[in-house]
């Protein structure tokens, strides 16, 4: 982890800018994943709505910045914006279990997109665009380099923390969580929220890199797909399985958009990766590994067991 | 007018009532429609809906098989394994067909009936007719025959059904391959009624839950009448606000958001008891 750390973090000194470039990419998608984490992989509610964060945070810094403010300051706006979105739908969402909260937050995504796509002082359909005196993207690597960082270590705090253990007795069993005291729906919501804030500043940053945002860019939902693909298939509820996620579906991006042939199979390769996952390992990679690693270790420890009974 | 569309809605999500097929339903509603070969649609219908009801079973059996099963409900892991299947689906159907929007023209896919007063689309009324008798249809086998005892059986409390000497593999099986089947039959009249993509299924998987959930999870009846709140409703903003169209998915999750905040266990339950199926208080 600290490794990855300073990778990213030295990078700079020794890449080139195509490379910095898929590092960006990668710390974004970091942030999406780790963030996304607290709440579908320590709360066990899988949202698949959190493109509409993402868009919340980059038509906020978007707008702010065209009306004069420095885009850096948009960011915590745009992550508070974000925050209260995520009760607004918290609220009634919450109140469904298991796939149908999964189902009612494909509308939430939805919904935001078309209304985004409607309405005129988002630009509508066509999208907006940053002013562009602002663009200097060695601090934006940095930026998001260490939003990414910070989420990472806010999601190993919550991990360790009562609000962490909290989160973990809801994923598993709600009923005996709400017997023990815990009020379920304040915890989910409080998930909900960091995970927003997190996601929100990630979309201010995202818009300040690429400088012009659309509903289709920022809202839609493949974007909310990979989202909850990254942690999924890296190893959901665990600190490094977002983060493996992230790398890995960074690096699968670049290699399908440079390949004109599987570019088509991209839906493909996602939607079966899923499949596999669910199918034989729903832990992830990180799961993978940890049945992999008590194999040998039982194997290594048979031995001593025999010398023993005999 | 869109009574009808309201009755397939409620056609599709109906058996999910049975089994965890949720997402898969959007991808054959999407399939179907991109399947038709000259073939009148509505006659493709007797076609289409074995075939699908066929490789309903089959996926059951191979896929969801494997998912570790108990609980109430459908599970996480097979909706997001329904998920992982459905975009597979999706690719496949743009590598196939493009993703150019398609659409079915017909000899009749212009004219009108006058009935009662008002000018109807012929596709429209067909749609409506086969709607209904669908539903009828399933209402009667699921009430009169073994079969359908034995699913709702499996459904409530599949331990106890065994106990009663049920298959509940089998049943599991069957119901889940009367689900795909009808989302085909849901598919297929919405291709003869719409233009489509691959990527068709997803509005209509949202209002599919709109109406479940307005309908309550444990009646048919009750999906019924929330498959034709949601049409009302519909088609009234449509008609006497300014709000335009594209909104509409927006509406719907509206709807969903109200009656969720209103009456979570769906309209029915205002007026009877209590479910706890899918609600957490």
């Amino acid at each position: 982890m600290l490794v990855l750390a300073a990778a990213l973090l030295l990078a700079p000194l020794v890449a080139e800018r195509g490379t910095l470039n898929d590092l960006w990419s990668v710390a974004f998608a970091i942030v999406l994943a780790s963030a996304w984490n607290l709440l579908g992989g320590f709360a066990g509610q899988v949202s698949l709505g959190y493109s509409a964060f993402v868009g919340i945070g980059a038509y906020t810094t978007v707008l702010l910045a065209n009306a004069g403010w420095n885009p850096w300051v948009t960011l915590p706006v745009g992550a508070v914006l974000a925050v209260l979105f995520s009760v607004v739908v918290g609220l009634p969402t919450f109140r469904l279990r298991g796939p149908y909260f999964s189902i009612a937050t494909i509308g939430v995504g939805e919904a935001v997109r078309v209304i985004a796509s409607g309405m005129e002082f988002t630009g509508g359909s066509s999208g907006l665009r940053m002013p562009s005196a602002n663009f200097h993207f060695l601090s934006n690597y940095y930026g998001m380099a260490g939003l990414a960082l910070l989420t990472v270590a806010l999601v190993a705090w919550v991990r360790v923390s009562a609000f962490g253990m909290a989160l973990e007795a809801i994923r598993q069993d709600i009923d005996a969580a709400e017997a023990l005291g815990i009020h379920s729906t304040r915890y989910k919501l409080y998930a909900h929220a960091l995970s927003a804030a997190m996601v929100g500043a990630g979309g201010g940053l995202f818009a300040m890199n690429f400088q012009y945002i659309s509903p289709g860019s920022v809202f839609d939902f493949p974007l909310s797909l990979r989202i909850v693909l990254m942690p999924i298939v890296g190893g959901i509820g665990t600190l490094l399985g977002p983060v493996l996620g992230a790398v890995l579906f960074g690096y699968l991006q670049i290699k399908l958009l440079a390949s004109p042939t599987l570019r088509d199979f991209n839906l493909f390769i996602y939607g079966g990766l899923l499949m596999l996952v669910m199918l034989f390992e729903p832990r992830g990679i990180v799961g993978l590994w940890e049945r992999l690693r008590r194999l040998w270790q039982r194997r290594a420890s048979k031995p001593a067991e025999a010398s023993r009974a005999a | 007018m869109s009574y009808g569309l309201a009755v397939i809605y409620g056609v599709m999500r109906i058996i999910n009532l049975a089994h965890a097929g949720l997402m898969m339903l959007a991808a054959y509603v999407t399939l179907t429609l991109n399947t038709r070969f000259g073939l009148d649609p509505f006659l493709s219908l007797v076609v289409v809906a074995p075939l699908f009801f066929g490789f309903g079973v089959v996926l059951d059996l191979t896929l969801i098989r494997r998912l570790p099963r108990g609980g109430t409900g459908p599970s996480m892991q097979s909706l997001l394994l329904l998920f992982g299947l459905w975009l597979v689906l999706q690719n496949l159907a743009y590598v196939v067909w493009g993703g150019d929007t398609q659409a079915i023209l017909t000899p009749y896919t212009m004219s009108s009936v006058p009935l009662l007063g008002e000018r109807y689309g012929v596709p429209l009324l067909l749609v409506f007719a086969v709607s209904l008798a669908s539903l009828v249809g399933l209402t009667i086998v699921l009430r009169r025959t073994f079969l359908g005892k034995a699913i709702r059986a499996v459904t409530q409390n599949r331990d106890a059904a065994l106990l009663s000497g049920v298959n509940a593999a089998r049943i599991s099986a069957v119901a889940f391959g009367l689900g795909t089947a009808f989302a085909a039959i849901a598919g297929t009249m919405l291709s003869a009624l719409y233009a489509f993509t691959p990527d068709f299924g997803r509005s209509l998987l949202l209002k599919a839950f709109c109406i479940i959930v307005l309908g309550g999870m444990e009646s048919f009846t009750g999906v019924a009448i929330g498959a034709l709140v949601l049409a009302l409703i519909e088609n009234l903003t449509g008609a006497y606000t300014d709000i335009p169209t594209s909104f509409q998915d927006a509406i719907s999750f509206s709807l969903l958001v109200l009656v969720l905040v209103v009456a979570p266990n769906g309209l029915p339950a205002l007026f009877r008891g209590f479910s706890r199926r899918a609600v957490a208080r």
